[in-house]
């Protein structure tokens, strides 16, 4: 018996370990290779394929299910699955190639698996890309000995509205539940029954409504789990596919959009270690749909005697150079965050240069505060403790950071969240205080943070003051002095930081209109903010640029159709402040704005280059150190920490009076909602609900309890929810999902009807 | 039970009747080992069991001693030490592990503590058979009364299983003491050093541990001497089948099987003649009638091609139609298979249903060659034991009775017709897959 030495150990011990090298033989080639490297990855190493099923590394450490690695390794009488076998020193390994045990082996997982298996191939979405089939073809024998009638079940079952389950297809692989057990800890997927008749289920027959689910209908190495949007779409060697990166948050998960016939068909992960480790939430898995919606808004529209009405492209040019005109220089740009730097940038020129207004509204502050604690988002799982600040969740806000912190807690790291439903609990606006008291010599945690070798802050919710605060008690912690240790900020809007950058590269004058004589609203997340709303009404002229026309078709003169982020090419910085290039997917059925905003600019004598490549060369030299956009790669890197100078800590604003009610309302964006979402049939059951969140000291007083039909109301607004009691949640603060809170003040009172 | 000429060991005590009172217990000089074992302290404790020898009663055989010395010592784990105690006992055959703990669960209690001081352990558990709710409350009562005389410095916690044969492989046991699906783990790591909840854990039979106290009383040497050389001992035997009196017998290793089946069982009835032996549970190969001889040890029976496993002996005579034999224990298998590896969940499907075709007499020639086939290909593949279980003793079946299998296959039938012993017997299995995969079948 001999114990493999990746067990456990610190993090200084796996490092010694990892540069301790072993010599192996395989087939007869000796590679070397840190010692504890697996036998798989070994082999890979020595240019030797040892064929997988099963083993999927980021799902957790091999279980020798499948049998498909079989191998004979001198000095042991039995057949080993790699897998599971790190390699040691000296061992001598045969594979399939060229041990006649190793091929009998895997020859007989190879009939075993296709035994029972349909000859669904022609009609499987997984065809050309499947690994049993591929395997099959290399490995198989081309006949069968079984004649007997094949198992045959019900399917395909629906999991959940974005999912298709078929169990005859399943090889009992256990990629898919050890990813609901182990990384997204969901716990929804499971097997059920035993032997011949086990298979995947969720319980009850329940929908698997984890937010990561569609991850396992990429881990599926065959069509048992397949996307119900993409059921029979097209073949994997048909496609067109575009490097690009999610636009739905400041994660930036960098995905792979492949189209065919100029159609989106499907969004996949295209794993950047650093950021996502191939993992993609099913927003920005399963969103790419809204393009296609009939709700679309495809050409230009203007205000008409009763409705919206369609116009040509020269017309509705005509009309904004008319309208910029008009508002002599009185024009204010609000941003949504979900812009390019490059159209966010050619936006500003046309706004600075073309309009002469420097009034900008941006969807949030963003600053170079952090710069100076910048790690990785993968730096998370190695922690060894974390503090979030946590007034908004993170997985609303940046739900890959939420999976990093699972993973972070199962590698072993403390994570504490503080807020209103923390593990400290602290009230909305009480954040930046409670970083001060994290800073001072005597907290217990603080003392946790500067005794550990690397500690991460986090903080997610509004009034970061663009990071201010983290970045004052990141300097006290002395986190930039700390490999690995730092700090991040995670903004609402996916680009905040980057549009901030255009703005301000597209002009250094500082005039400030008093009046709105032309509003343009760029997004339809800044359409759908009650701020940018009230200023459309005070502005003698509004243009909005939009994928829908629900929110600016109320109010707006002038809507112009926009493109969505899988259309759009140009960069975006995420959280980390890693710079990221988007690759637009072929094809859009609206203008690219980036031609008309150059069609513009022409009539107003703005110099804007209509390429996005040319727009970042001039933002480069500008903004981005004249760093090149090939520099960023497939995969982009993270930009070097800053010197850290010495800080003022921004002073903690107490939280502001209440007005309206007693209870303080929380209204934040779900992870499943905005624009895009809002228009994707299969995830209408991942809409938040509507629902309050009380506390159960605040229910109780009022009589309320879980399920009642109660009325939030604050300043003759009144919305009819339903109470959901939340254990973990502060009295004294209610919590609704921002697209059912109407026009509720920050002040609320809840009661029964 | 024969007179005893033989010493009596486990079951010590029991002769005349149940020692579940404490009382009764303490008369026959029970828990005097423990007291013996603290003052030896866990070093000494450790090294009797060591000389004594004792291998596995569980099935595999592994020395007991040898295993305990791969834990980590107290000082240097991590993580606490556990002992489990493997009261699974679900192999058709078995059912010894429930005589020791319904007539003398005090030994099994005084087994764990010393064991448990000899390896460290904080904390001990046993995972009985769901099914064997009677000896549950039994051992309950004895450990509660235990608790109360302060007898249990390390504690003990019983927990029921939920009726799953692969739950007593020792890494499925653990999975689902955890609160997880029961499905073995890949090994290594072993347990010994990645068990319960990752700590280092030591897991024995309930037979096993109650050996123990025995071993101490006498001192390891003086055990080691019982029994024969690689088998030393006493061991519990389950006697079934085609014999006049089954039940479980103690006997040193190295007794006869007709010994235990003539002079303890009193013979096969009638007069019939015996047709062949299941040496060690249903997972066993079958041995044919002329090994009837054969010294009872581990290595004279895994010599003749088997093993003794947990020393369930079945009696078969010649009544016995073996194809119906070799598909109700294939069935078995197919339906205990926990489906983790493709070689077992699938290929103990294909077996059953190439069994059953040829027990219909719908079979081929080349479908027994298949079947031959399919076993070797199982063999050797599969994560744990169960896969390999099947694939040997279905291919034990087909290797000594092969002229059977073809009876069937030219005769299109069953040449017993309806006079086999085993014809019209069913199981829950035949309940559960002639529900389902007959139904299939018939689509
Ligand atoms: C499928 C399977 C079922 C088993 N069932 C049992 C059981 O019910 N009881 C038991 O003690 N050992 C059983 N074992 C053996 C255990 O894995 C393990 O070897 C044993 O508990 C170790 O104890 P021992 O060394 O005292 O024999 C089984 C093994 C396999 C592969
Ligand atoms: S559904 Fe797919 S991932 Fe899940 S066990 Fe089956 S084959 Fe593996
Ligand atoms: S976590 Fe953010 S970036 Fe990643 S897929 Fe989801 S929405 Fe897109
Ligand atoms: S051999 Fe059978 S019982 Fe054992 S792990 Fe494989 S499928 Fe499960
Ligand atoms: S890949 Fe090793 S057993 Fe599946």
């Amino acid at each position: 018996m001999s114990a493999p030495e990746l067990v456990g150990g610190s993090a200084a011990d796996r490092e010694r370990i990892a540069h301790e090298l072993v010599t192996v033989t395989i087939d007869g080639r000796q590679v070397q290779v840190p010692k504890g490297t697996g036998l798989v990855e070994a082999a890979a190493a020595a240019g030797v394929e040892i064929p997988v099923f099963c083993y999927e590394p980021r799902v957790g450490a091999g279980i020798g299910a499948c049998r498909m690695c079989l191998v004979e390794i001198e000095g042991m009488p039995k057949l080993q699955t790699g897998c599971t076998t790190p390699v040691t020193d000296g061992m001598v390994v045969h594979t399939a190639g060229t041990s006649e045990q190793a091929a009998a082996g895997q020859s007989a997982t190879m009939e075993f698996l296709l035994l029972n298996h349909p000859l669904d191939c022609p009609v499987c979405d997984k065809g050309g890309e499947c690994a049993l089939q591929d395997l099959s073809f290399r490995y198989g024998s081309g006949k069968t000995r079984m004649t007997f009638r094949k198992r045959s079940l019900e399917k395909p079952i629906p999991i959940s509205p974005t999912i298709a389950l078929d169990r005859e297809r399943c090889i009992m692989c256990f990629r898919c539940t050890r990813f609901s057990q182990e990384v997204a800890q969901d716990e929804e997927l499971s097997a059920v029954n035993r032997g011949a008749l086990s298979m995947i289920a969720t319980f009850e027959d329940e929908p698997y409504r984890g937010p990561f689910s569609g991850n396992v209908t990429e881990l599926c190495p065959v069509g048992a789990l397949t996307s119900t949007q993409y059921r029979f779409k097209a073949r994997p060697w048909e496609y067109e596919q575009a490097a690009s990166v999610c636009g739905l948050c400041p994660v930036g998960c960098n995905v792979a959009v492949q189209s065919r016939e100029g159609r989106v068909q499907r969004v996949l992960s295209r794993n950047h270690p650093e950021v996502d480790r191939g993992w993609l939430c099913d927003k920005g898995r399963f969103s790419y749909s809204h393009l296609y919606s009939e709700e679309r808004i495809l050409t230009p529209r203007r205000r008409g005697v009763r409705e919206l009405e369609e116009l040509g492209w020269e017309q509705a040019l005509d009309e904004l150079e008319g309208m910029i005109e008009r508002a002599q220089g009185e024009v204010v740009l609000a941003l949504s965050g979900s812009e390019t730097l490059e159209l966010a940038y050619a936006l500003a020129k046309i706004v600075r240069q073309g309009a002469g207004s420097d009034r900008v509204v941006l969807p949030e502050q963003a600053a170079d505060a952090l710069d100076p604690f910048r790690v990785p988002i993968s730096a998370l799982a190695e922690a060894e403790e974390i503090v979030v600040f946590e007034e908004c969740p993170v997985l609303d806000r940046a739900p890959l950071i939420e999976l990093w912190l699972k993973q972070a807690r199962r590698n072993g790291a403390h994570v504490t969240r503080i807020g209103p439903s923390g593990d400290i609990q602290r009230g909305r606006g009480e954040a930046a205080l409670a970083c001060q008291e994290l800073a001072e010599k005597e907290s217990a945690l603080g003392k946790r943070l500067r005794a550990a070798e690397r500690a991460i802050l986090l903080w997610s919710g509004g009034g970061g003051a663009g990071g201010c605060h983290l970045a004052a008690l990141a300097h006290a912690l002395g986190l930039h002095e700390k490999e690995g240790s730092g700090a991040l900020l995670l903004p609402a809007s996916p680009n905040a930081r980057g549009v901030a950058e255009a703005w301000a590269a597209a002009g250094d004058e500082n005039r400030q209109p008093r009046q709105i004589g032309l509003l343009v609203v760029s997004g339809d997340e800044a359409a759908s903010e009650p701020q940018v709303r009230q200023l459309a009404e005070h502005a003698r002229a509004t243009v909005a640029l939009t994928l829908f026309a629900g929110d600016s078709g109320e109010w707006a003169d002038l809507v112009l159709p926009a493109t969505g982020y899988l259309e759009r090419s140009g960069t975006m910085r995420n959280l980390e402040g890693r710079l990221q290039r988007l690759r637009g997917a072929t094809g859009s059925p609206a203008r690219r704005e980036l031609s008309w905003l150059a069609e513009l600019a022409g009539r107003l004598g703005v110099d804007l280059p209509g390429s996005e490549a040319a727009l970042f060369t001039e933002l480069s030299a500008k903004v981005l150190d004249g760093i090149s956009l090939a520099s960023l790669g497939d995969r982009a890197p993270l930009p070097p920490r800053v010197e850290a100078q010495t800080f003022e800590a921004a002073r903690a604003e107490s939280p502001p009076t209440l007005l309206g009610g007693p209870l303080e309302l929380i209204r934040y964006r779900a992870l499943f909602s905005g624009p895009e979402v809002e228009h994707v049939p299969e995830l209408s059951f991942q809409r938040p609900a509507a629902e309050v969140e009380i506390s159960p000291e605040d229910a109780d007083r009022r009589g309320i309890s879980g399920g009642n039909e109660v009325v939030v109301r604050s300043n003759g607004t009144r919305v009819t929810l339903r109470a959901r009691i939340n254990a973990a949640l502060l009295p004294g603060m209610v919590r609704v999902a921002a697209e059912h809170c109407a026009e509720l003040a920050r002040g609320v009172e809840v009661s029964r009807p | 039970m024969a007179k005893a000429k033989h010493p009596i060991l486990v079951l010590a005590g029991a002769e005349q009747g149940d020692l579940r009172a404490l009382e009764d217990y303490r008369r026959a000089g029970g828990y005097a080992s423990l007291e013996k074992a603290r003052k030896l302290g866990p070093g000494a404790t450790l090294e009797q069991i060591k000389q004594a020898a004792v291998r596995g009663r569980g099935g595999a055989g592994f020395q007991m001693g040898q295993k305990a010395s791969f834990l980590p010592s107290p000082g240097q784990a991590k993580s606490p030490i556990y002992l489990v105690v493997n009261a699974d006992e679900s192999e058709p055959g078995a059912f010894k592990d429930r005589e020791i703990i319904n007539r003398v669960p005090h030994r099994l209690i005084e087994g764990i503590q010393i064991a448990a001081l000899a390896i460290g352990a904080e904390r001990c558990f046993v995972y009985i058979r769901g099914e064997y709710l009677s000896e549950y409350e039994v051992l309950s009562a004895a450990l509660a009364e235990a608790e109360a005389a302060k007898l249990v410095s390390v504690p003990i916690l019983v927990h029921r299983g939920a009726g799953a044969y692969i739950c007593g492989e020792e890494t499925a046991l653990l999975e689902s003491l955890e609160g997880k699906r029961g499905q073995p783990r890949s090994k290594p790591p072993f347990p010994a050093l990645v068990g319960l909840y990752n700590s280092p854990t030591l897991i024995n039979n309930v037979e096993t541990i109650a050996t123990v106290p025995k071993v101490i009383e006498l001192g390891g040497e003086a055990y080691a001497k019982i029994g024969v050389k690689d088998s030393t001992g006493t061991r519990v035997f389950s006697l079934s089948g085609d014999v006049v009196r089954g039940g479980n017998y103690e006997l040193p290793h190295g007794t006869s099987f007709r010994e235990l089946i003539y002079d303890c069982g009193g013979g096969i009835a009638a007069g019939r003649k015996l047709k062949a032996i299941i040496p060690g549970g249903s997972s066993s190969p079958v041995l044919p009638a002329d090994q009837v001889d054969l010294s009872m040890d581990f290595d004279s029976v895994q010599k003749a091609g088997s093993f003794l496993g947990s020393a369930s002996v079945i009696v078969i005579d010649e009544r016995a139609c073996m194809v119906q034999l070799a598909l109700r224990i294939g069935q078995f298998y197919m339906n205990e298979s926990c489906g983790k590896c493709t070689p077992c969940r699938e290929g103990t499907r294909w077996i059953e249903m190439i069994l059953r075709k040829i027990e219909q007499g719908r079979a081929s020639h080349a479908e027994l060659d298949l079947l031959a086939d399919v076993c070797d290909r199982v063999l050797g593949k599969c994560l744990c034991a169960l896969g390999d279980s099947d694939a040997m003793a279905v291919a034990s079946y087909v290797k000594h009775f092969r002229a059977e299998f073809e009876a069937h296959i030219e005769q299109g039938g069953c040449p017993y017709g309806d006079t086999s012993s085993l014809a019209g017997v069913r199981s829950p299995v035949d309940e559960i897959y002639r529900g389902r995969i007959g139904q299939e079948a018939a689509l």
